[in-house]
């Protein structure tokens, strides 16, 4: 049957005929009824579709018609029939249809599915979808334990998706891009240096510095990236909650986006390698003397380390104290080493004569000179790029930041706080919450508790009081509540 | 906001057993951050700060270079007899007399020191295998004399070990230079030609050359065996080796003016053979500045840059003003433009 609603139409499937006879021949009988009602609520459904402004759909089914819809050869009318909805209530589902319906969705979609759930009933569902998602508490900790994520409670959900999981998208596409970048740069350098060898194979850099490259001097900073890196606040994120389609639609991970990185590690790596090698040919100061290989490798080395450092205060969104001590710190680390590392001789020496070198470079203007024109050089392309791509293309972050670029700070209201103070009204309502509770873990579904209209209440900014057959029956409840024991 | 629902897991901060965590700033990431916007004014001031800084810096290093007066005589093809030339290998290896007189003019006043130098072409001296073939232990001790593994195939002779070992060694310069001018002996002073720091601390100041160059091949010249490595400068300036295939390495300094129009007369002795892989050798006499010799490189780099930048920032500040957008245009969210669509 098929039920208008104001704009919006539901379609309901539920099994309500009473039939008599053999058990094989009634399952027959019902399937074709189920599929006959499929059929026509999705022809229905896909007119409705070709009208762009068209009423919303929604669907409601419920566990006994589920178990015929889900049969192999129905099962793909359901879907079609589901993803043309806007929503599908599935009433009075078995756990494992639960998981069924999950696994419909993740196979026959192909997007990523979410389920979120709070009792050992919902185990199956949770494990079934990409991300599963358990509510610790009332029901147990079942669901908690199958899940990917735990959250206190549901409302958390708001913020896992829209700022923390919007946040983790972002700092991983920066973090692996920088990563492929910091190497690749790095990298080619050597492998233009190949060309001028003779292709013997000869290395650029000194081993160490080499090795040590990835461990010590440009480590740090793009784990603090990783940690603090944020677009916008948490708040706007929530406020805007359609900036959650950057992740959807993978804007920051796309084919174009690598090409860009790579074009800019070989810009880099050209610049490095081309500039210093070029301009160190012949006498490097008043002295008349010459550089030799490791003087130029070591000079290079270092431009790089000062850019690929660099490049991360330019892609960040905020910059704490943290980023500013790791970036300054590292290339502070590489220079303390290179100041160790060439000041001492080894007994079985490491023949590579990078012995004094850095000492060599300093006591010349050029070294200067080269150290403020190269990495420069090699960040004005990205420089300019971003400039280009913010004004003309710009994400919709960057217009959301844009929008609120005045506004400080207001991380208090981020959060969500529980007052200090309570009002009469919440102190009557926690000495309420306070009572012995259902202890029983077969309350059956997860919104079937006097705790969920007031917090849909409370969403809307209504006052929804306690229900007094519960209040009467906790008040009444024999056992005793739990105290907590005081040390 | 009333938050007290029948959920167990939040309490109100008055009652003794919370469970929340601690609260951090760096555990809730609330650090104090700056959020830095690229809107068209930074980018404008970037681009002009920079021109500022870098355009001085670039006239500064150009007129540096442009000071610096250098001469270059490429001499390994003329140097060699005109009978000769068809077969420029045998000539060299063989045992002829191999000097050679060349005459250089100087186009501008130098002062001194001017400092001579030889160049090689097409010379790897980063090659790997020639990279690695040295002992620097065997250079710094008389007890590591044996160290001599890295060395092969230069590292021994009939089981005596070879000091300095290896390919670098072996292959020594040994082209000479005797200048004069107006007949009179220009003397090119050889001491303080190399890095301090190699001269003291790399090469041993009681290592002596032992059995070098008595293997069947010559590789290049031969060494005093009764001075010290320490004092042994050409071989030291040579043992460093150099970045790429063109290079130039200090011969020595002369230590009085040449004035505009003097010749200058080179006997040089031509017995360094780069004709079997096709070398070039030249000699340069140049002054210094103090960023160093005749290379224009720095200073048009950071003129171009400087001048780019300049450019740039007119460039911007027009592209603004013809298509500008106003900062925080909600117009611009993917979801006002077009519906159910953006980027």
């Amino acid at each position: 049957m098929i039920i208008l609603c104001c704009s919006n139409i539901i379609f309901f499937l539920s099994l309500d005929q009473i039939i008599i006879g053999d058990q094989v021949e009634i399952a027959r009988v019902i399937k074709e009824e189920v599929k006959k009602e499929l059929r026509k609520s999705l022809e229905e459904a896909q007119l409705y579709m070709h009208t762009v402004a068209g009423p919303k759909l929604a669907l409601v089914i419920d566990g006994k018609c589920l178990m015929y819809a889900l049969d192999p050869s129905l099962r793909v009318t359901l879907l079609s029939l589901s993803l043309n909805c806007t929503s599908v209530v599935c009433c009075r589902v078995s756990p494992l249809q639960k998981a069924q319906v999950t696994s419909l969705v993740r196979k026959g979609a192909k997007k990523i599915t979410l389920s979120i759930g709070d009792g050992a009933n919902d185990v199956s569902m949770i494990q079934a979808a990409h991300v599963g998602i358990g509510i610790s508490g009332m029901e147990g900790m079942q669901a908690v334990m199958a899940s990917d994520f735990a959250i206190a409670q549901f409302r958390f959900l708001t913020d896992l998706l829209l700022v923390h999981g919007r946040w983790s998208y972002l700092r991983i596409c920066k973090v692996v891009m920088y990563f492929f970048y910091k190497n690749l740069t790095f990298t080619l350098t050597q492998f233009w240096f190949t060309f001028r060898t003779g292709f013997s194979g000869q290395r650029f850099y000194d081993d160490w510095f080499q090795s040590l490259y990835n461990v010590f001097f440009t480590a740090l900073p793009v784990i603090v990236l990783g940690l603090f890196e944020k677009d916008v606040s948490a708040s706007l994120s929530k406020r805007y909650p359609e900036l959650y389609r950057e992740g959807i639609r993978n804007s920051f991970f796309k084919w174009r986006v690598v090409a860009v990185w790579a074009t800019s590690a070989v810009y880099q790596s050209l610049v490095c390698y081309l500039f210093v090698t070029t301009s160190s040919f012949g006498a490097i100061n008043s002295s008349g003397k010459i550089f030799g290989l490791w003087d130029v490798s070591t000079l290079v080395f270092t431009c790089l380390v000062i850019a690929v450092n660099v490049r991360i205060l330019l892609m960040s969104n905020s910059i704490t104290r943290w980023h500013y001590i790791t970036v300054g710190g590292s290339i502070l680390a590489w220079l303390v080493f290179a100041f160790v590392y060439c000041g001492i001789t080894t007994p079985r020496d490491r023949n590579e004569n990078v012995y004094f070198v850095i000492y060599v470079l300093m006591s010349t203007f050029y070294f200067y000179f080269a150290l403020l024109l190269v990495p420069i050089v090699s960040l004005l392309g990205d420089f300019i790029f971003q400039g280009v791509e913010r004004w003309f293309f710009p994400y919709d972050y960057q217009i959301v930041q844009e929008i609120h670029r005045h506004e400080s700070d207001a991380s208090k209201a981020d959060h969500l706080e529980i007052e200090n103070e309570l009002t009469p009204q919440e102190a009557r309502s926690y000495a309420i919450s306070q009572l012995p509770r259902e202890l029983s873990k077969h309350t059956g579904f997860a919104f079937d508790s006097p705790g969920y209209e007031s917090f849909f209440a409370s969403q809307l900014g209504v006052y929804a009081p306690q229900k007094a057959w519960d209040v009467a029956r906790r008040a009444s409840m024999r056992s005793r509540p739990t105290v907590p024991k005081k040390k | 906001m009333p938050s007290n629902t029948a959920s167990s897991s939040s309490a109100p901060a008055g009652s003794s057993k919370s469970k929340r965590p601690k609260y951090s700033k760096f555990t809730q990431q609330e650090l104090p951050a700056c959020k830095p916007i690229l809107t068209p004014g930074w980018v404008i001031l970037t681009f002009l700060v920079i021109s500022v800084i870098f355009i001085p810096l670039g006239v500064v290093s150009l007129f540096a270079s442009q000071d610096v007066v250098e001469i270059v005589d490429r001499y390994d093809n003329d140097c060699v007899p005109t009978p000769a030339r068809t077969n420029k290998v045998a000539y060299i290896q063989g045992g002829s007399d191999k000097s050679c007189n060349r005459t250089l003019v100087v186009p501008k006043k130098m002062k001194q020191p001017i400092y001579v130098y030889y160049q090689l072409e097409n010379f790897y001296q980063n090659h790997r295998r020639y990279v690695k073939s040295r002992s620097d232990s065997q250079l710094r001790s008389v007890k590591d004399e044996n160290q001599i593994d890295a060395c092969k195939p230069e590292d021994d002779v009939n089981g005596r070990p070879i000091v300095p070992c290896g390919l670098i060694a072996w292959s020594l310069f040994n082209d000479t230079y005797a200048l004069s001018k107006n007949n009179q002996p220009l003397t090119v002073n050889k001491r303080g030609i190399a890095w301090k720091s190699d001269r003291e601390h790399k090469f041993g100041k009681n290592v002596f050359p032992k059995n070098f160059q008595e293997g069947n091949i010559t590789g290049g010249g031969r060494l005093d065996a009764n001075k010290s490595l320490s004092e042994q400068e050409d071989l030291i300036v040579w043992m460093r080796t150099a970045a790429l295939p063109t290079f130039r390495k200090l011969y020595g300094k002369i230590e009085s003016d040449l004035e505009k129009g003097d010749t200058i007369h080179v006997t040089l002795l031509n017995n360094y053979n780069t004709y079997s892989f096709d070398g070039k050798k030249k000699l340069v006499l140049s002054t210094t500045s103090w960023l160093g010799g005749k290379n224009d490189f720095l200073g048009i780099a950071y003129l171009t840059v400087g001048g780019i930048c300049f450019f740039l920032a007119l460039v911007f500040t027009i592209m603004y003003l013809v298509k500008p957008r106003r900062l925080g245009d909600p117009t611009y969210l993917s979801w006002n433009r077009v519906p159910g669509g953006g980027r």
